[in-house]
């Protein structure tokens, strides 16, 4: 209780570390990822970099956020980067289940990864979950949106898992993180309903925390040589 | 029946072939390529446009392709980029 005490009392300053370290790590998995893309033009490895790059600038928007909180800059600032955190964080998730996905749905080889009909579909979905959240004031189709699109994102990578080679170990680590995403959003959404819990918040983060070092490693242990 | 073949694995399966043979006629690559005629000119096309094989002529106006130092790095890289994208499901 002590330390869940001491870490409430200095959040804001705690979230800009945090904001900026799960940004660190976006960026390392995108520098890694676009590398393996410019090599293959795999798909699949594109969306899985888009989904990191736009995670990266949500959680940067986050630490602007904390900051803004911090040194109290006027209302104006919070409202357009938690437009922008928003909207990252939610192209982020349609990202990363089309990156599993895109087979299935395949339009055939796109010019842009982020202009073709299938991501202006993302697009219109996240901006009209962030007008509704933000005329309503609340985060309700944030959560619905996240929590549905883990649930997919965890019975797929679940099917991987069962269905794929048993020498590919990353497939039952990205099944845990997928499970521990829906947690998160469930845990998130419980949160907000309970006035911003502080308690359930910090664990909120600390399983984001856990979620993105499981990708990094993954992806490092992956692509080394 | 046989698995078809992934698009990754085609682009190896050519960049392999050629890199047996250093040089090899389109003729060669295309019976070892396992491809419909049409499928061969649109990947060739894509490896030549990507630089990872190129185009000799000879004298005799005979066209021959050869591994580029891009090529032999997708080739390098391809355990990798297979590993990645089975690891996640991709």
């Amino acid at each position: 209780m002590e330390i869940y005490n001491l870490i409430i009392e200095n959040k804001d300053l705690l979230k800009i570390f945090y904001g900026i370290l799960i940004t660190l790590i976006c960026m390392i998995i995108v520098i890694k990822t676009n590398k393996l893309f410019k090599l293959s033009s795999h798909q699949g490895i594109r969306y899985f970099r888009n989904a990191f790059l736009f995670y990266g600038l949500a959680f940067l928007m986050r630490a602007f956020i904390a900051a803004v909180y911090l040194y109290k800059f006027g209302k104006f600032y919070f409202l357009t980067l938690n437009i922008l955190f928003e909207f990252f964080l939610v192209m982020a998730g349609f990202f990363l289940l089309y990156s599993l996905l895109w087979k299935k749905l395949d339009l055939g080889p796109q010019k842009s990864s982020l202009a073709n009909p299938s991501v202006f579909i993302f697009y219109i979905m996240t901006f009209v979950i962030i007008l509704i959240d933000q005329l309503w004031q609340v985060y309700y189709l944030l959560f619905a949106s996240q929590i549905f699109i883990f649930l997919c994102a965890s019975i797929i990578s679940f099917s991987n898992f069962v269905t794929g080679d048993s020498r590919r170990r990353f497939l039952k680590f990205y099944f845990i993180a997928m499970i521990l995403s829906l947690t998160a959003w469930i845990l998130n959404a419980l949160a907000a309903l309970s006035l911003w819990n502080q308690q359930l918040m910090l664990d909120v983060h600390l399983i984001n925390l856990v979620i993105f070092f499981l990708f990094l490693i993954g992806v490092v242990k992956i692509t080394q040589r | 029946m046989a698995k078809k073949r992934e698009r990754l694995e085609v682009i190896r399966d050519i960049l392999e072939a050629v890199k047996n043979t250093r040089k090899i006629k389109p003729t060669r690559l295309l019976y070892s390529s396992n491809l419909s005629p049409q499928m061969f000119k649109d990947y060739i096309n894509e490896l030549v446009k990507k630089d990872f094989i190129k185009i000799e002529i000879d004298k005799k106006d005979k066209k021959t392709f050869s591994l580029t130092k891009k090529g032999f790095d997708f080739l390098q890289e391809y355990k990798i980029i297979e590993n990645f994208v089975e690891n996640f499901g991709l």
